[in-house]
């Protein structure tokens, strides 16, 4: 019993337990869990108009609405959900209850919105905070104002054959450890260009498309060229457990993005463009922009971005000739700069008389959104900003992309992968403590290194939960590399501290030290291996390079010198 | 295996393993030929490769594309058909994902780089009569450059190496005997998953990654142990470390090959194949290789000095 007090106050294992803990928070397993989760809801359909909202994108997986029953009758599956969905008829009321409420909603045919490529005016009125000087007295007070803002035009096609509730689902996560895209599926587009493009163009358009979804915050992505026999071209995008409408808004625009005065082009996206700030100093929602029109909520988004000199150069030429006009207490040129995305217009920006003939560099670019409500509108609009600064970061794509269709695809890696992999795992660890068993023909040695194995695993999935990594073969390698490290330095351990020869040159704390330095060495070495691994382009390396140094990381500096603290209280007396 | 009683020999209680470490110890020179001309002969199979099929590996569908097949069904069960396309295409690289839109499904996916898209047809029409189908020619999921950027920093890996374990010892050639060692190891496992004839994939690239963590591991520890440690003879360390050493070995080896027997997925069993290569491969590389160049330069350092 003295040993067990021991063991739980020292200090070493006090902060492995502590860890271990954090871990199983982070991870929060609830291996039961029933149910599907909502990965989004569709802008202006049942779900939406009843209340249900779209997660952040940077939610954790457990933290996600889950769907529990409708209209009573549970909901266990995906299954249960789309089998119920396709039984009702429209113009009924659905009670749905999640995890956190109950909604009513209406039931409405399925619907699909286009944008497209033409713009309408529409008049908001916004309320606008004034300061008048009424006898003398400053007076602050509200007044509607009315504004002409342009807005794509969209059309609603109707799909009478079909129930849409608006609500993207998947089953409910058991932990909040993500899985990747081979182990999990994902989202599958495929995508033909508009016209026939050469490989090396083909090449631009898949590094392109890359990056556009890894800046957006999509990086568990494959992109790859497919062809059918007849030599049509076409890309394939496989994304894990994205929201399809993003990634068609993302990757089918081909980003054409020109800013005129006129009808001269003042400068384009790609090479114009020296810098795009995405911080939240320069870049935003303006609070003064919110608007109501036809029940419609707008508001504004703004960043900064910096023009390459020759850029400044011709926006001083094209603004030089032009006349100032004022308006209320602002003095304008008579010609707005328009943006333009794909040739449609974005926006139009007054430009200032002071820029009048001045090449400036640091410029501010806008656009808007528009929702239900005012929140809806200010996640639009930061939607529609995100998007925009990616586009102007990657620059044009050199043709026009339509999508062809999208599906959701189901593992490379087979249904069953990760239940094969916990089993082999679980196989792997008793085969280990078994060989150290017959090798040490000690207890003392072989259970406090079974739980340290385990113990790791633990705090790296804990780990990989918290900084939300998605766990694909890459990781998975990086898991057993680290396991496999982490049973080499507990035997470095036991040997330095049980041979017979070691005990006759060096005391206890020598011996420590000897294994400490092999172990420190053997750590620091195979970081610096992992640093060029994480910086070379492809996910692969960069998924197996993070999950070993976090792996060797916690091992190095948290379970081993609990695993030596252990053996020390068991074994320091009997020796 | 406790070494209390020390009779048997000088090494060992074992007779056998004394004698045999005795051997080690006398031959060291000659035996350093053994990883020299594998390390030839295994760059030699690799150049062969290169030169008969332009690639130094071949490799399978993740990595080099290959045709899909997708039929618009909703009756075909993909984990039943991947085991009837096995049976027809033994030792094949066959691929089947499920398709679905809204909860429902719309068919599977068939991927392949090895079999004709025309005899996968007529394999699929005897099972399901005439079917609806879509071929197509897929390329690699990777970059074209994904090959040259791994071995740039694959490159910079082992440079790193290098220096981190020129800081620690303070001697170049044991630095270097260090980068060679692992080097070894993975261009020797290569040819032989070459000879093998395995296609390699994402994964098996993940596991070559491996072996760099695995052969850093046994190496550090036999340089610790010749270098830093001054109890007995140099063989005396070397064959200390060695105990430790091959328990290390053993136990992973032990728990892969255990893995790789209850594996149910290629991409595991991928992996698994390539480290206990590896591994046996780790062993030749460190302690007849890498603890030859130090002795070498060890002796060669007292002549001198």
């Amino acid at each position: 019993m003295g040993n067990l007090k021991k063991i739980f106050t020292n200090l070493r294992i006090i902060i492995l337990l502590a860890v271990i803990l954090l871990a199983v928070i982070a991870i929060n397993p609830h291996p039961f869990n029933k149910g599907v989760a909502i990965r989004n809801v569709i802008m202006n359909s049942s779900a939406n108009l009843a209340g249900i909202e779209s997660p952040k994108p940077t939610a954790t997986p457990m933290s996600k609405e889950i769907i529990i029953s409708i209209n009573n009758k549970p909901i266990n599956n995906l299954n249960d959900y789309y089998s119920f969905e396709a039984e009702l008829k429209p113009n009924r009321t659905v009670s749905v209850k999640t995890n956190k409420g109950t909604y009513r909603l209406i039931t409405k045919y399925r619907t699909e919105t286009i944008v497209l490529n033409e713009t309408i005016n529409e008049t908001i009125t916004k309320e606008v905070d004034v300061t008048e000087i009424i006898n003398g007295i400053n007076v602050n007070k509200t007044i509607n104002k009315t504004e002409i803002i342009t807005v794509p035009k969209t059309i609603t096609n109707v799909y009478n054959d079909s129930i849409d509730l608006g609500i993207r689902v998947y089953n409910a996560p058991t932990t909040n450890v993500r899985k990747g895209l081979d182990l999990q599926g994902g989202t599958r587009v495929l995508l033909e260009p508009e016209e026939k493009i050469s490989a090396d163009d083909m090449e631009i358009v898949l590094s392109n498309i890359k990056q556009r979804l890894n800046i957006y915050g999509l990086s568990d992505i494959v992109v790859r060229t497919i062809s059918d026999l007849s030599g049509n071209q076409y890309i394939l995008i496989e994304i894990a457990g994205a929201n399809e409408e993003e990634v068609k808004e993302l990757v089918a625009k081909q980003g054409k993005f020109e800013a005129k005065i006129g009808n001269d082009i003042v400068f384009k996206g790609g090479n114009d463009i020296t810098y795009i700030c995405r911080s939240a100093d320069c870049s935003g929602i303006d609070p003064n922009s919110y608007g109501q029109s036809n029940g419609q909520w707008f508001c504004r988004f703004r960043f900064s971005i910096s023009l390459s000199p020759e850029a400044a150069q011709k926006q001083a030429d094209l603004t030089e000739n032009l006349d100032i006009i004022t308006e209320g207490e602002n003095d304008y040129l008579n010609e707005t700069l328009d943006l333009y995305l794909d040739n449609q217009n974005v926006d139009s920006l007054n430009i200032g008389s002071d820029l009048k003939g001045r090449a400036v560099t640091d410029i501010q670019i806008s656009g808007s959104g528009s929702g239900a409500t005012q929140q809806e509108a200010l996640s639009e609009s930061l939607k529609n900003m995100k998007k925009l600064q990616t586009i102007l970061i990657t620059g044009s794509l050199p043709v026009k992309l339509n999508v062809v269709k999208t599906d959701a695809i189901s593992p490379s890696l087979g249904e069953e992968f990760v239940k094969n992999a916990f089993f082999i795992g679980f196989l792997a660890i008793l085969s280990v403590s078994l060989i150290v068993f017959l090798r040490y023909r000690k207890l003392e040695i072989t259970l406090p290194m079974m739980i340290t194995l385990i113990a790791e695993v633990i705090i790296i999935l804990g780990v990989a939960a918290l900084i939300g990594w998605n766990i694909d073969i890459a990781a998975i390698a990086g898991i057993i590399i680290v396991i496999g490290s982490c049973v080499d330095h507990q035997i470095v351990i036991s040997d330095e501290l049980l041979k017979k020869e070691h005990q006759v040159f060096f005391n206890w704390k020598q011996r420590i030290g000897n294994a400490f330095f092999i172990i420190m060495a053997a750590y620091f070495t195979t970081f610096v291996a992992m640093l060029p691994l994480m910086r070379a382009g492809a996910g692969l390396l960069k998924g197996f390079a993070i999950t070993t140094i976090i792996g060797i990381s916690v091992g190095v500096f948290i379970t081993r010198p609990a695993f030596a603290a252990v053996v020390e209280i068991l074994l320091k007396d009997k020796l | 295996m406790s070494e209390e009683n020390n009779s048997g020999g000088r090494f060992a209680k074992n007779k056998q393993i004394s004698k045999l470490l005795e051997w080690y110890d006398k031959n060291y020179k000659k035996l350093l030929i053994i990883p020299i001309v594998l390390l030839i002969l295994s760059i030699g199979v690799i150049f062969y490769k290169y030169a008969a099929t332009g690639d130094f590996i071949d490799k399978d569908i993740s990595l080099k594309g290959g045709i899909t097949i997708t039929i618009p069904s909703k009756d075909i069960d993909a984990d039943s058909l991947k085991t009837y396309l096995l049976s027809e295409f033994p030792e094949s690289d066959i691929s089947v994902r499920t398709l679905t839109k809204l909860g429902e499904k719309t068919g599977v996916m068939i991927s392949t780089s090895d079999i004709d898209s025309k005899e996968l047809l007529n394999i699929l029409k005897t099972k399901y009569g005439e079917l609806d189908y879509n071929v197509e020619e897929m390329g690699s999921s990777l970059g074209k450059s994904f090959f040259k950027e791994t071995f740039i920093a694959i490159l910079f890996a082992f440079l790193f190496i290098a220096i981190v374990v020129f800081f620690y010892f303070r001697q170049p050639i044991p630095s270097l005997a260090i980068v060679l060692s692992a080097f070894s190891n993975m261009v020797v496992t290569l040819a032989i998953i070459n000879l093998m004839g395995v296609k390699l994939s994402t994964a098996g690239v993940a596991a070559f990654l491996m072996l760099i963590g695995y052969s850093v591991d046994t190496n550090i520890l036999l340089s610790t142990k010749v270098l830093k440690r001054k109890d007995g003879e140099v063989i005396d360390r070397i064959v200390n470390g060695m105990k430790t050493g091959l328990t290390m070995t053993l136990t992973t080896v032990t728990a892969i090959v255990v893995a790789y027997v209850f594996s149910q997925s290629a991409a595991l069993s991928q992996i698994m194949l390539i480290l206990i290569i590896g591994l046996l491969m780790d062993v030749l590389n460190t302690w007849v290789q890498n603890a030859g160049i130090l002795r070498l330069y060890l002796e060669r350092r007292t002549k001198n000095g």
